[in-house]
């Protein structure tokens, strides 16, 4: 039906798409998740022929895109946007009867014979019938959800994009919408290519899901049992999360592991090397949690910089692009004496940043705890020299965490204690 | 808010008077100004036909075509508000938002002071500059992305180098052109050659046939650039064609009667807010009452300071905005 090769885009110097290939079946129902700003809507904006990719092609039924009139594709997908705004106050009507353009003829696109059983039931089918005589400015997004789907099915094509078109609804009106999603495969054929944030009902209705990491890439494309796995899931959203089956539906169901108490960690004092954004989420984390803080050395303009500044976070400073110097070095192992638990996140080793290593050594000798975050001997740049250094302080004593959530719950096993 | 069910009644009436309104305009645009004439006296000079008597030839000579210049001006402008209003998605675009003012201004402006006379070349002049900046804004935007965005900063940024290029020239003029510009400026129905009539008619009302035509693609425009071409519109060719059309009868609104403001920006306007946004209806509406508007504004002009003129933009501006304030206030929660 529709089939992308090798698609490359990107949205001034950032890329989204690094060779994406992809093939959407005649009649299934794709789903597409994946964290915000990985490129979900991008995708289907290429697909639909809003953007041109840099290189590579997409067919509509062997058609490419750039052959088809704008006439033709419309007639061929129908898309609901996200939008939650309308400026012009059209009645529902008159909003849903715009659907039928693209079967109008003639000079003046006069409304034919078809056109107002396609919008009746469109209405009907969407639960917007009694609101016809509203102006589209006076409905709740959630009403005018539904508006812009009942517009995209009085379109009446083959293929229905959806754009996060369940974010505002109510939860009868997002079960109904689902129903209605697979009713219409099953009835009408039809091929639904969406895009969710609800992992569940994708998981429910969808025949296939893609998965998209963050720099838009395909992490998993399969059926939902294949693709809603918890390692999955959990490269994704970084959270974790229990992937069970539902016992009514035999499909997938996902359940953020929250903890509802909010983490409070104010009895420590904690320490926090890093840098180049490996520290982003401790520093947000930590800081929430109230811990005592302080980080660094830190170079000027580093995102982990920024980060700490923003937060008024104490950080040890050193000039942006220099190693750490000796004055610098000192202060931080100053500022380290003060702190019980000193935390390494840095996953970058160079001939600039391998002092610190030394400075968790030194915190050793004074009966303190150093933790690491994820250590790899690929990120090391000095030779095996830092390597040597991380290998021997986890001789000493130190802690490995194989990511920032299993070291939270380390920590809070200790703020208890 | 007006809504079809409640107020279809009301809705009915209001566009049972709107047809009213042209007969009537017209009527006190003929009979008003420095000789007054009554209902009776009209109508028997019109029944006579045109003829030497002094009532004869000022009705037929001078008030008959400047009544029929004034609703062509003011359909004009309305509907070129309307087409702006739709396509640009911007509630405050009017006419000349895209630097068409300052474009014409700085034609008539610069054959004014080249000693031109003003009821033939100026006209003109006014015209291409109209027409011209325009396309250069289009151009300049497209150059870009030709969201609405760019377009209306463009339209300010080149209607502004042509503002400053028009104050050089009026420095440097004699006197008596830059009075004639700053009149002609001002907006004023006694400017148009005689023989105008004739063909601005055909070419506004070819512009109205065209926008006609063009309405269920207007209406797709206001739902934004990628949903109107999820519903099968060729943007740029449509927005392209739509500005050419809207351009042309700017330019020939500005070109037979200097810059009348504020037809543009409120008839289209309250025309949304009595019938709705669909541009089936609010083109026609809002020609007729555009027309009825002007006829209107220009009788008084000319008759409060009898036999001298006001511009006609000032009435406009104070008739127009306390009704849109009005209708504004009475219908809160949405334009």
């Amino acid at each position: 039906m529709i089939q992308a090769n090798n698609l490359h885009f990107a949205f001034e110097r950032t890329p989204i798409f690094n060779g994406l290939d992809l093939h959407i079946e005649h009649g299934e129902i794709l789903s597409i998740i994946g964290p915000n700003g990985c490129g979900k809507s991008t995708l289907l904006r290429l697909l639909r022929g809003h953007l041109r990719p840099y290189t590579g092609d997409i067919c509509w039924n062997n058609i490419p895109l750039t052959k088809m009139s704008f006439r033709n594709l419309a007639r061929q997908v129908a898309m609901v946007p996200q939008t939650t705004h309308v400026d012009f106050p059209f009645t529902v009507h008159e909003m849903v009867a715009m659907g039928r353009y693209p079967h109008r003829q003639g000079l003046l696109s006069l409304a034919g014979n078809g056109d107002d059983k396609a919008i009746q039931e469109a209405l009907a089918l969407t639960d917007v019938l009694e609101l016809a005589a509203r102006q589209v400015t006076q409905l709740s997004g959630g009403e005018l959800q539904r508006v812009l789907l009942a517009r995209a099915l009085a379109q009446n094509t083959p293929v229905l994009f959806l754009d996060e078109a369940t974010s505002h609804l109510d939860i009868d009106h997002r079960l109904e919408l689902a129903e209605l999603l697979v009713r219409l495969n099953r009835e009408q054929d039809k091929t639904i290519v969406q895009i969710s944030h609800d992992l569940d009902l994708a998981a429910a209705i969808s025949r296939r899901i893609l998965m998209l990491s963050s720099h838009g890439e395909i992490v998993a494309l399969g059926t939902p049992q294949q693709v809603m796995t918890a390692t999955n899931l959990h490269r994704l959203f970084r959270v974790d999360l229990r992937v069970e089956t539902n016992p009514y539906t035999g499909t997938p169901q996902i359940t953020p592991l929250v903890n509802t108490a909010p983490h409070k960690l104010d009895h420590l004092k904690i320490h926090l090397f890093c840098g180049g954004g490996s520290g982003r989420i401790l520093l947000r984390r930590l800081h929430l949690a109230q811990a005592t803080l302080s980080v660094g050395p830190l170079n000027q303009g580093d995102s982990d910089h920024t980060t700490a500044l923003a937060l008024s976070i104490p950080t040890i400073e050193e000039l942006p692009f220099q190693p750490y110097s000796a004055p610098i070095l000192n202060q931080a192992r100053e500022q380290i004496t003060k702190a019980d638990i000193c935390v390494i996140a840095t996953n970058w080793w160079g001939e600039g940043n391998l002092d610190c290593l030394d400075l968790a050594l030194a915190v050793l000798d004074l009966n303190k705890v150093v933790y690491l975050i994820d250590p790899q001997q690929k990120n090391d740049f000095t030779e095996g020299r830092a390597w040597r250094k991380i290998e021997k302080l986890q001789q000493q004593g130190a802690i490995c965490f194989r990511n920032e959530e299993h070291l939270f719950e380390h920590l809070q096993a200790i703020q208890k204690s | 808010m007006l809504k079809t069910d409640q107020h279809f009644f009301s809705r009915r009436f209001s566009q049972f008077a709107l047809l009213l309104s042209l007969p009537l305009a017209f009527y006190i645009s003929l009979s008003s100004g420095s000789f007054g004439l009554s209902f009776n006296e009209l109508t028997a000079l019109l029944l006579a036909g045109p003829g030497e008597t002094t009532e004869q030839v000022i009705l037929w000579q001078i008030r008959l075509p400047r009544a029929l210049l004034a609703g062509l001006v003011g359909a004009a402008l309305s509907l070129a508000g309307a087409t702006f209003q739709a396509t640009l998605r911007n509630p405050l675009a009017d006419p000349y938002l895209l630097g068409v003012s300052g474009g014409a201004a700085l034609g008539a402006v610069a054959a004014l002071t080249a000693g031109f006379s003003a009821t033939l070349l100026v006209p003109i002049a006014a015209f291409c500059g109209a027409l011209g900046t325009l396309l250069l804004v289009y151009l300049v935007a497209r150059a870009h992305n030709c969201s609405p965005h760019t377009l209306i900063l463009s339209g300010v940024m080149i209607g502004s180098l042509a503002g400053a290029l028009l104050l050089f020239l009026l420095w440097q003029a004699p006197t008596e052109a830059a009075r004639q510009a700053i009149f002609w400026m001002a907006g004023n129905l006694s400017l148009a050659h005689p023989g105008a009539l004739s063909w601005s008619w055909l070419w506004i009302g070819s512009g109205l046939i065209l926008l006609c035509l063009h309405a269920p693609q207007l209406d797709l425009m206001t739902q934004g650039e990628e949903t109107a071409a999820n519903l099968g519109i060729h943007v740029g060719r449509t927005r392209f064609v739509l500005f050419a059309i809207a351009g042309g009868l700017t330019a020939a609104a500005v070109a037979l009667a200097g810059m009348i403001g504020f037809v543009g920006l409120v008839i289209p306007h309250i025309c949304r807010l009595l019938w709705g946004p669909g541009h089936r209806r609010l083109l026609p509406f809002a020609a007729l009452l555009g027309s009825s508007f002007l006829m209107i504004a220009d009788a008084i002009a000319r008759s409060v300071y009898a036999p001298a003129e006001i511009p006609v933009g000032v009435v406009t501006a104070l008739l127009g905005a306390p009704f849109f304030l009005y209708l504004l206030q009475r219908n809160r929660g949405g334009m």
